[in-house]
């Protein structure tokens, strides 16, 4: 029983903080443009295959350190695709109806596939696991593979330091007024069109970055792209679009949801997780934690 | 004037029921034409026109935008496959339409969450997450064949009692698919010019004021949601015959992309629209299908050029430059008056 329960929670929090690792950017982006990032998944991939080239190309060996330092580089590429992105698009989307915007940003997405497609071709590619990750422990019953510990560990540094800049830093405060009323942080002197931009930089910076992060967890194909974002999408919805803790709280939730279902009723995987955010959308379509001047 | 006659005699109804006729000649003659790689195309196309149309009635009318289109498509798919396959020997008619009525059942459960609570984004939100249920449910159900599909899906034979069409001949079914189609568009036509579609578009204008009117917005926008899924499905049933297979593709939230992408690109306020859409959209598909990635960058670039610089689709700029034909011909006619 005790050990069913820690399960749960393990493989609740592996999967939680997977997809938090893509939804912090998603949530940031939407939180201050008001908009639906399709694309996300995309440069979520493309952060994946830049950092796996990185890899290959400088021969990077299977260290710890190149592996992050190969996620970082990716997280980079991809945060210059967004300022570029953002100069192009996003700016053009902000006075568009929502459908339009939703639109685009999916047309986004299958450049980004096409890119993919065309750069790297349409076979699967495999990154090699960090050795230093490559284990795994058996603890109180409970089979634990250190790259789950790591992503774990990854998506909370992650959410803490995230937070403590949203709440903390004066950078972080100048955003969420923003976020909350452009037309007054404009009369203020703040400039706003320079904090879209730069949010916009930082949420494509931790797309790229997630990308690397997670590339050893999975095999490589133009297919990434619409992989996670809607678990992504799920999780920003239900925790409250726009809202980083909001999102933190609803992976390790729908996490724990997930995790009960494929113990306990492994019929039809994904299902509960459909319902659960239908469910949320239908009772309480603010999500878990509110955000103020989000529409 | 050659112009002047374009003009006057295509604007009319009279103009547009000739270029319908027109359509349906080429259609028709399609399965003439050497290969039969055509025919199958153009088959495909004829059904995913409908399955855009029935996505246009919600989007184009009503404003909200649904990511699950592909579900009920899927749903009237495999449930006509999977009742034609049942060993009580249900005829194919039978089927169709109870595959239909599925899609149709499923759309008003949905709408009845969806519409209730959620708008714009949500919307679309929670149209895809339900949707995925079906696809869920598709991929693991031994019945529906799992990630396989479903294999071997004949075409049927029309059992009118008196008489029999086995559609496995020939193309009868080509010619099947045609009229089923053609009847369906018929009734979307119906539905986008009649009184409910009047209201529907005055309820995307001014929701508050058709209120105010004594119109039960919610329950219009019920009835747009639930013909655009139940037409969905009819079109989807007629699928698993004409390619023999079912995947469950169909009915991931991808595909739901499909009838949206068509529908922007032929221009989603004009009821014609989608089906221009789908045409070019095919068209597209056809000639860089050997080109892994470029048709990527084909379609994502042609949908994002329209959505930031071209929101009336195909039919919106054909109209653009009727208009500005129409100018130039009044300032023309000023000028010669004058010159007089």
């Amino acid at each position: 029983m005790l050990s069913e329960v820690g399960l749960v929670v393990f493989n609740g929090l592996t999967w939680g903080m997977a997809v938090f690792l893509v939804a912090a950017g998603l949530t940031l982006v939407f939180g201050i443009l008001h908009i639906l990032n399709f694309s996300h998944g995309g440069f979520f991939m493309i952060g994946a295959y830049v950092s796996y080239q990185l890899l290959v190309t400088f021969g990077g060996g299977s260290a710890l350190s190149f592996y992050l330092a190969a996620a970082f580089g990716g997280g980079l590429v991809v945060a210059f695709l967004g300022y570029v992105i953002d100069r192009l698009v996003l700016r053009r989307l902000k006075h568009v109806d929502h459908a339009y915007s939703l639109i685009a940003t999916y047309a986004l997405l299958v450049l980004c596939e096409g890119f993919v497609e065309i750069t790297w071709g349409v076979d699967y590619r495999g990154m090699a696991t960090p050795e230093i990750l490559a284990g795994a422990s058996f603890q109180h019953g409970i089979f634990m593979p250190t790259y789950s510990m790591f992503v774990i560990g990854a998506g909370v540094v992650l959410f803490l330091m995230l937070d403590a800049w949203m709440q903390y830093s004066r950078t972080g405060k100048l955003v969420r007024s923003v976020a909350i009323d452009p037309w007054m942080s404009g009369v203020l002197g703040v400039n706003t069109v320079a904090v879209y931009t730069a949010v916009v930089v930082v949420g494509f910076f931790l797309a790229g970055l997630a990308g690397g992060l997670l590339a050893a967890n999975q095999s490589l194909s133009p297919a990434l792209g619409s992989q996670y974002i809607i678990q992504a999408f799920g999780v920003i919805i239900v925790g409250g679009i726009g809202s980083v803790r909001g999102a933190f709280l609803a992976s390790v939730l729908l996490g724990i949801v997930v995790a009960l279902e494929s113990l306990y009723f492994p019929y039809y995987p994904g299902m509960l997780f459909y319902l659960a955010v239908a469910l949320f959308v239908m009772f309480r379509p603010a999500g878990l934690i509110k955000q103020r001047g989000v529409a | 004037m050659r112009n002047d006659f374009l003009d006057v005699y295509f604007s009319g109804v009279k103009g547009r029921a000739s270029l319908v006729l027109a359509m349906l000649i080429l259609v028709a003659s399609v399965p003439f034409s050497p290969g039969s790689g055509l025919t199958f195309l153009v088959g495909l196309l004829m059904i995913q026109a409908v399955f855009a149309i029935s996505f246009n009635i919600l989007f184009g009318l009503t404003g909200l935008i649904s990511f699950g289109q592909a579900a009920y498509f899927a749903a009237g798919a495999y449930g006509t496959a999977y009742l034609m396959q049942l060993d009580v020997g249900m005829p194919f008619l039978v089927a169709w339409v109870l595959g239909g009525l599925i899609g149709g059942v499923f759309a008003i459960a949905v709408g009845l969450v969806a519409l209730r609570r959620a708008s714009g984004i949500y919307f679309a939100i929670l149209s895809l997450a339900l949707g995925q249920l079906v696809y869920t449910v598709i991929r693991y159900s031994d019945a529906l064949g799992r990630d396989d599909g479903m294999l071997g899906i004949d075409r049927p034979v029309l059992n009118f009692f008196l008489f029999q069409i086995d559609l496995g001949v020939g193309e009868r079914y080509f010619y099947f698919i045609l009229i089923a189609t053609a009847l369906l568009v018929a009734f979307l036509w119906w539905v986008w010019h009649g009184k409910l579609g009047r209201v529907l578009f005055a309820i995307r204008q001014d929701p508050d004021r058709v209120r105010f009117l004594g119109v039960n917005v919610q329950r219009y926008q019920q009835y747009a949601f639930v013909i655009g899924g139940t037409t969905a499905a009819l079109a989807g049933g007629l699928m698993g015959p004409w390619a023999h297979i079912l995947t469950p593709e169909l009915a991931h939230w991808s595909y739901s992309a499909l009838p949206i992408l068509m529908s922007l690109l032929g221009g989603v306020a004009y009821f014609w629209g989608p089906v221009a859409g789908a045409i070019v959209f095919a068209w597209l598909g056809y000639i860089t299908r050997t080109m892994p990635g470029i048709q990527e960058l084909v379609i994502g670039g042609v949908l994002l050029v329209i959505v930031l610089a071209l929101p009336g689709g195909i039919a919106g700029g054909a109209a653009r430059i009727r208009q500005w034909l129409r100018r130039r011909r009044l300032t023309n006619e000023k000028e010669a008056g004058s010159n007089a």
